[in-house]
């Protein structure tokens, strides 16, 4: 059979599948009877938040495989470092000079070392005042400011950044080279031992992240004599998602380090003789991929108000299959595959209550059928050049 | 090197002259999702311990394993305790990790007493298996009359976690109660570790519930309560045991103000006052002894644990030997056994205790840091039968 006739085939298929489930949707809707357009309205605006958040922390995942084809099972940890972070920054501030004075030195010179060797700072005059401005930025945080969400959310997603560096420098980089299966095992281990070490640092116990904050704000209308329930949040996450995801995209396709990052994707050693520093390119994709979890993290933190050491796992193979879904290595998939994950949750539940034990099932089922007739993910068309 | 082997030798040798030791095996919860409640109990055994530090002269070494609020952690905890030959086993707090482990331990015919499972499956298992519990279908009715009945309720939603045998086995002895005096009910289902409820809350909506009962525990009731009260019902909630964990409040702060519970009866509850003075002794010996325990900490669970290291040790006294069939014998024909958590019946039961009191609870919630539980009143279980 042709390529062609494949290609053929598999569109008839989405559209018949697509025929098949509005054809469901509606004569469910119709059999409900109870279920107003009050109630469509807030289901939707609950799917498309808690989506958001599966793509942000997807667009994380999909970066990493694109660039060097691993599965990063420690991304979940990364996700809940970064909500930790946060938490601690939020709680603890403003501390006792002394010890803010201790990790604004241990911090901000980790920062600073990762930063000149992500980015080549050899200009002294410019490192000279970017040190300062994350010194003296990072102690006054620390030691004068109560801590809102948005300055948390800097201070975390920088540290997070650092220690997805450090995790890929530890872990990752001495593997390169190595068969993959040795990288997707010592992802795994990775993953243990941050879930592992969160319980000792952090403690067993779930925390309450209660940000009073503006995301947290009822902002209810109605629609007819119903009320439709929201808070700024549902506006936030499928914001920041969007322009995280047109960002990103730019940054991937007319930049310098995005076209070096492109040129690693496609072949790394090639890329490395024709001078792209790939362990520079590589230790920067884990750099923005842990920032955007760290942004997912305090985003799911603010929504659903608690953290805990383990809360990653659940989310990050959530984001994983979204990723896998939207087609993994592809930006704009991980998003599609977020969304669609997210609508399927809690659509499954509005429409079939009786199965809404099962809405996990759904999820996994669509992922097998996508594996079985779309193998490269729906919006991943090309297997040689991704990100 | 010749000066450590000689430190060896010496500490062969005094292992095996030193005390003989009856070892206790301690199943529990300690990290994951129900991790609050395991250190509870673990230190109400701890303190009951040191109480009681040894029988028949010899001294009592707990083995403590934490199974990490997982299933197949609980049978590797119970099949650990089979190979170390320990006489009985305390624990695990949740059914859905007792029964498994209760069935590694009753093919072995180790003695084994869940400090808190309430599933009335659990005891029923074999005859090494006891608790210290009442069971749910006490606990379920008492709350669906408390719900129908005290608060008026005529149309109830109920919460059910499907994937644990407590929480589901609980949702049904409610339901069919609510439903036989005269409610009417709707059950929504969830999974372990979900966090979004919006879908579920959206979909009992239009049935407009009077009350809601929520079975589940603290890791899901916390976003459950933030969401609820987010997407604006106001509606009084029951829950249930699960919900006497400071991981509720602390979780989710003010959302749990109002929020109502049965659980494990606290001293003030009971109404035995030779057992309410003991309870109140151990209290007092609890914050003696855990330097750092927060009012909040101490609960039915602490004297749950407590009650369960009680009575093996009494058992091994009453026994007069450590033979595990000559114990298990002597457990199940104890009477009246005067535990900090009441009275103590075997004689006669599946292995659950006879009478048993259920507290109802308050919380009352300021922030996720200034919380307090109020005591409304306890229900002996003997009453409801």
């Amino acid at each position: 059979m042709t390529a062609s006739k494949l290609a053929s085939r598999s569109t008839l298929f989405t559209l018949l599948a697509g025929l098949l489930l509005v054809v469901l949707i509606g004569w469910r809707i119709a059999m409900l009877g109870d279920y107003t357009f009050a109630r469509i309205v807030q289901d939707f605006l609950n799917a498309l938040t808690l989506g958001s958040l599966y793509a942000l922390i997807a667009l994380g995942y999909t970066m990493v495989y694109g660039i060097i084809r691993l599965i990063n099972f420690a991304h979940g940890e990364i996700f809940m470092l970064g909500s930790y972070f946060a938490f601690y920054a939020m709680t603890l501030t403003p501390m006792h000079w002394g010890l803010a004075l201790l990790i604004t030195v241990l911090l901000g010179g980790t920062v600073l070392l990762v930063l000149r060797s992500l980015f080549n700072l050899e200009e002294p005059k410019r490192t000279a005042a970017l040190a300062l401005l994350i010194f003296a930025g990072t102690f006054f945080l620390l030691a004068f400011r109560n801590m809102g969400w948005i300055e948390a959310l800097l201070l975390s997603m920088l540290a997070t950044g650092v220690a997805g560096v450090l995790l890929e420098a530890v872990a990752y980089r001495p593997l390169r080279g190595a068969p993959r299966e040795s990288m997707l095992i010592t992802a795994i281990a990775a993953s243990f031992f941050l879930q592992n070490m969160g319980q000792l640092l952090f403690g067993p116990r779930v925390q309450g992240f209660n940000a009073e904050t503006i995301l947290n704000r009822p902002l209810n209308f109605t629609i007819g004599e119903e009320t439709v329930y929201y808070t700024g949040i549902l506006i936030v996450v499928p914001t920041v998602t969007a322009v995280l995801l047109f960002v990103l995209n730019l940054f991937v396709s007319r930049t310098k380090l995005g076209k070096a990052m492109r040129a690693t994707a496609q072949d790394a050693e090639v890329a490395q003789m024709m001078g792209v520093n790939v362990n520079q390119v590589i230790a920067l994709t884990f750099f923005i991929g842990s920032i955007l979890a760290a942004a997912a993290g305090v985003m799911y933190a603010i929504r659903f108000g608690q953290i805990h050491p383990l809360m990653g796992l659940i989310p990050g193979i959530k984001a994983f299959t979204a990723a896998v879904i939207g087609g993994i290595g592809s930006l704009p998939g991980a998003v599609l595959g977020g969304l669609l994950l997210g609508f399927i949750e809690i659509y499954v539940v509005s429409l079939f209550p009786t199965l809404s034990a099962y809405k996990d099932v759904f999820a996994f089922v669509l992922l097998i059928l996508i594996l079985l007739f779309r193998p490269s993910g729906l919006v991943g068309e090309d297997l040689t050049e991704k990100v | 090197m010749r000066k450590s082997l000689l430190v060896a030798a010496l500490l062969l040798i005094a292992g095996s002259l030193g005390l003989a030791q009856v070892k206790i095996g301690i199943n529990l919860e300690l990290s994951g999702r129900f991790a609050a409640i395991g250190n509870q109990t673990l230190n109400g055994i701890k303190v009951a311990n040191l109480q009681t530090p040894e029988v028949l002269g010899q001294k009592v070494e707990l083995v403590i394993c934490d199974n990490e609020t997982t299933r197949e952690g609980s049978i590797a905890c119970a099949q650990r305790f089979v190979n170390e030959g320990v006489i009985g086993v305390l624990g695990a707090i949740s059914s859905s990790m007792s029964i498994p482990a209760a069935e590694v331990l009753q093919d072995a015919g180790i003695i084994m007493i869940s400090t808190s499972s309430t599933n009335p499956q659990t005891t029923q298992i074999g005859d090494f298996i006891f608790r210290m519990a009442y069971t749910d279908d006490f606990q379920g009715k008492l709350a669906a009359a408390y719900v129908v009945k005290d608060l008026g309720a005529k149309k109830v939603a109920v919460f059910r976690q499907i994937d644990d045998d407590y929480s589901y086995g609980l949702a049904g002895f409610f339901d069919e109660t609510a439903k036989k005096l005269g409610a009417k009910t709707l059950v929504q289902d969830f999974v372990a570790n979900t966090v979004d409820f919006t879908a579920q809350l959206n979909n009992i909506r239009s049935f407009k519930p009077d009350a809601i009962y929520y079975s589940g525990f603290c890791a899901e009731g916390a976003p459950f309560m933030k969401q609820l009260r987010e997407q604006g019902f106001t509606q009084q909630v029951v829950g249930a045991d699960a919900s006497d964990d400071p991981q509720c409040p602390e979780g989710a702060g003010a959302a749990f103000d109002g929020y109502i519970f049965t659980g494990f009866a606290t001293p003030n509850l009971i109404a035995d006052p030779a057992a309410k003075k003991r309870a109140e002794a151990f209290k007092q010996k609890y914050f003696e002894v855990i330097k750092n325990a927060k009012p909040g900490d101490f609960n039915g669970f602490v004297l749950a644990g407590a009650d369960s290291y009680n009575v093996l040790v009494a058992a091994i006294k009453a026994a007069g030997t450590t033979d595990v069939k000559a114990v298990r014998d002597a457990l199940a024909n104890m009477e009246h056994y005067p535990g900090v958590s009441g009275d103590i019946t075997y004689k006669g039961t599946d292995g659950t205790p006879k009478d048993r009191t259920i507290g109802f609870y308050k919380y009352e919630v300021k922030s996720a840091s200034d919380w307090k539980k109020i005591e409304l009143f306890g229900k002996s279980t003997a009453e409801v039968q």
